[in-house]
């Protein structure tokens, strides 16, 4: 039998890529209060979140180099920074792809897409997959809002962009109507919709 | 014309217009795939997107340029081909060659696991009969969701005698592939939905949904594959006219079987000749499932129209494929042959082996469906299976559902249900690798396990339900040969140089013992990622690193016969 651990050790997933069933419940991480953001900008520099003076909040979109379907997004991207950060409310984009698992996703590699797609926007690599672990990020893109509310950073808002990756003239703008929306200190309509894109997957 | 009979005229054609609109279905036109042949095939699975409905496009998974479902691979038996499967998708894979007989390192099950970016390259000489076989992955617990994505297709095996028939075999012209399946919808993404999910709602026949086809006024051959997570399908023509089954899943059969209505459960093919000959141009009728009132078990059959074991297709007779009847061809085939092959089957009489499986578990909230009490473990072997031996497989479900069983390496002959050759039906009389398991029903068949003898790598038997396949109902067998298997010797690594090396292109792995026969060899980057599979490479052909990136690989090489493995590295420039 020995022989047959050793043809497991050796052709399976040498790095734990998680093909396993969605079977867990989702804990809802709206209202949850989450650590600083300080990660690595494709422009070299450190972006923190604390830094950005006058931010009332971020919109937060965990997105990468290859899926498909987050290639759909990056000019409403654009649009959506270029509308809410002179209001105090810049969208930054973060990679928390597996960079040894996915080789489209090397920083290098951020760097080339930030530029090929002219992204307006910090675009950051997780390389721990911490950041995305915390936000409970499941899939590219996957958006959240977060508010500053007193000194803590708190999760307004989980789900999708949009609900239409191929025509953004007939999508209903989930993420701008939350963010209009705290903005006018109203309650928010939508908390959480459901992401879809390509899946996230952790390193155990 | 006096007015009261313009008033008519006008009224008729008022009322026959708004008749037919009210009866207009909007149809669109059926996709063929893409057809790819020769020995060498170059398949990168990929997530793409497809606009199945009004909305967001659905995230599918698609093979080369194809967006959902692949090319149809056409091989001739005796041919050896070579894979060069490369998975592009977000998460592991693998590609099991469904019904072809060839060794379990190249099979494609479970155990062959492709990670993303990697490249996986299986050969095999080609020895089925002419066929219509199909590939899809198989990764345990991920069947449900990548096959729903849409990653598989076709593969036509041709062969003489095949060839020396009067019967259609212009792909896409006489000759069409026919793929059925159903899908449910996420309301808002319309992404497809993978969990707690039994049956789509909505038909997709070669992904296109409401597909229609023009076939010519002639003898028309379909090859028809059910690719559903459970749903069977109990097909006939809108006007009971008669078809001939020509071939089941392994082949053709020795004579066509005429019928009206054919069961085709999970993972079945059936190929039919149907008679266009006497229609008239432009007229059309349909292809149907008559899945209404069908015995309590009958996967589909359920009532509900929602929920896991519900659907909108469920218990209801519906439209697969609308055909509209077009111009004959040139050189039409406008007869039925007499016969069709002259195979000689296994008969009960010829097994030394008798197995007997039950079909156990499934009870809401209790243990999912499984074999003989056992879920699926990777690590564990269930059958040992003596080369060469024929042996006979008696699958029995006294349970509460309908199953197909389809077990992987052979082709197989259906010799009884419920103990009597004469339960078996005409339509299934072929050979087949799958086979409807109805509820209070047991089902013998008779195979060989010739060829491939491996003590190490197993093959599957399952149910082809993805759902109750990815929750354990699926067993392993291997296939061994006692001379071979009593070798355990020392385990001394085996010694081989790589040349040339720097290499930009090919690499040799030259043994120091040329006797030395390798199993297999698998090359990764400095990260420890797999960029390359090679089952049993031919190592005199060197292998082909001309598509890695720069930098230095780690080729791990293991021994037949001991099993054990040596590591060199090598530069790519």
């Amino acid at each position: 039998m020995n022989s047959r651990i050793i043809l497991i050790l050796f052709i399976p997933l040498l790095f734990g890529l998680s093909s396993f069933k969605e079977k867990e419940v989702k804990k809802s991480v709206i209202g949850k209060s989450i650590s600083k953001i300080e990660l690595l900008n494709v422009d070299g520099s450190m972006y923190n979140i604390d830094s950005i003076k006058g931010a009332k909040g971020f919109m937060v979109v965990f997105t990468c180099n290859h899926c498909p379907f987050a290639k759909l997004y990056p000019e409403r991207l654009n649009a959506l920074h270029r509308k809410f950060e002179k209001l105090g409310v810049p969208l930054i984009a973060i990679n928390s792809m597996d960079s040894i698992v996915y080789e489209e996703e090397t920083f290098s590699l951020m760097r080339s897409k930030s530029a090929e797609s002219k992204f307006e926007f910090a675009y950051l690599q997780d390389g721990q997959q911490l950041v995305g672990k915390e936000f409970g990020a499941e899939h590219t893109p996957h958006a959240f809002v977060i508010w500053r509310v007193e000194n803590r950073w708190v999760i307004k808002y989980s789900g999708a962009i949009d609900n239409n990756g191929e025509h953004p003239e007939l999508a209903t703008p989930y993420l701008a109507t939350v963010v209009s929306e705290l903005l006018e200190n109203k309650a928010t309509t939508l908390q959480e919709t459901e992401s879809f894109g390509c899946r996230i997957f952790y390193r155990k | 014309m006096n007015i009261q009979a313009i008033k008519k005229l006008v009224f008729g054609i008022l009322f026959s217009s708004l008749y037919q609109v009210a009866n207009a279905q909007t149809f669109n036109p059926l996709w063929i795939p893409d057809t790819m042949s020769g020995t060498q095939y170059n398949l990168t699975i990929k997530d793409t997107l497809k606009q199945l409905r009004t909305g967001n496009q659905t995230i599918t998974g698609g093979i080369n340029n194809s967006a959902f479902w692949g090319p149809t691979l056409i091989m001739n038996t005796g041919d050896t081909v070579h894979m060069n499967i490369k998975n592009n998708l977000n998460d592991t894979t693998t590609l099991h060659w469904h019904g072809m007989h060839l060794p379990a390192v190249m099979d494609g099950g479970p155990h062959q696991t492709i990670p993303p970016g990697t490249i996986w390259q299986p050969y095999w000489k080609v020895t089925n009969p002419a066929s219509t076989l199909w590939y899809h992955p198989h990764l345990h617990e991920m069947t449900l969701e990548q096959i729903s994505k849409g990653v598989g297709g076709l593969i036509i095996v041709r062969d003489a005698q095949e060839a020396s028939l009067n019967i259609p075999r212009k792909y896409g012209v006489d000759d069409f592939p026919i793929v059925l399946t159903s899908r449910r919808y996420n309301a808002t993404t319309n992404q497809f939905v993978v969990q707690n999910v039994s049956y789509g709602d909505y038909m997709l026949t070669n992904g296109t949904p409401d597909a229609q086809v023009t076939l010519p006024k002639q003898m028309v051959r379909l090859r028809i594959l059910n690719v559903e997570i459970e749903r069977g399908y109990d097909l006939g023509f809108s006007d009971n006219r008669t078809f001939y089954i020509i071939g089941n899943d392994g082949g053709l059969l020795n004579a066509p079987v005429s019928a009206t209505k054919v069961k085709l459960l999970v993972g079945e093919r059936i190929e039919i000749l149907v008679n266009l000959g006497a229609d008239a141009i432009g007229s059309s009728f349909d292809l149907m499932a008559y899945n209404a009132n069908q015995a309590f078990g009958f996967p589909g059959g359920e009532p509900a129209t929602s929920g896991q074991f519900g659907s909108l297709l469920n218990n209801t007779n519906f439209k697969v494929l609308h055909i509209n009847v077009g111009a004959t061809t040139s050189n039409p085939i406008t007869s039925v042959p007499v016969t069709l092959a002259n195979n000689t089957y296994w008969t009960a009489a010829d097994a030394t082996i008798n197995r007997a499986i039950s079909i156990t578990n499934g009870n809401p909230g209790g243990t999912p469906f499984n074999f003989d009490n056992a879920s699926f473990a990777i690590n564990t072997i269930n059958k040992t299976v003596q080369l060469d031996a024929i042996e006979k497989w008696t699958v029995t479900n006294n349970n509460v559902f309908g199953h197909t069983f389809h077990i992987h390496d052979v082709e197989f002959k259906i010799v009884a249900r419920n103990g009597s050759a004469a339960n078996v039906g005409a339509h299934e009389s072929g050979w087949k690798d799958v086979m409807y398991v109805p509820r209070n029903e047991n089902v013998s068949f008779v195979a060989k396990f010739n060829d491939y003898a491996d003590s190490l790598h197993p093959f599957m038997y399952h149910c082809h339900f993805s759902n109750h396949e990815d929750d354990g109902m699926m067993g392993q067998f291997v296939v061994v040969n006692n001379e071979s298997t009593q070798i355990k010797e020392m385990q001394k690594a085996i010694d081989y140089s790589i040349y040339p090396n720097p290499s930009s292109d090919k690499i040799y792995l030259k043994l120091e013992n040329s006797s030395t026969e390798v199993y297999y060899v698998t090359i990764t980057n400095a990260n420890g990622k797999t960029v390359m599979m090679l089952p049993q490479p031919e190592m005199y052909k060197g292998i082909d690193i001309s598509s890695l990136s720069k930098g230095i690989y780690h080729v791990q090489l293991m021994d037949k016969k001991t099993k054990s493995i040596s590591t060199k590295s090598f530069f790519k420039e």
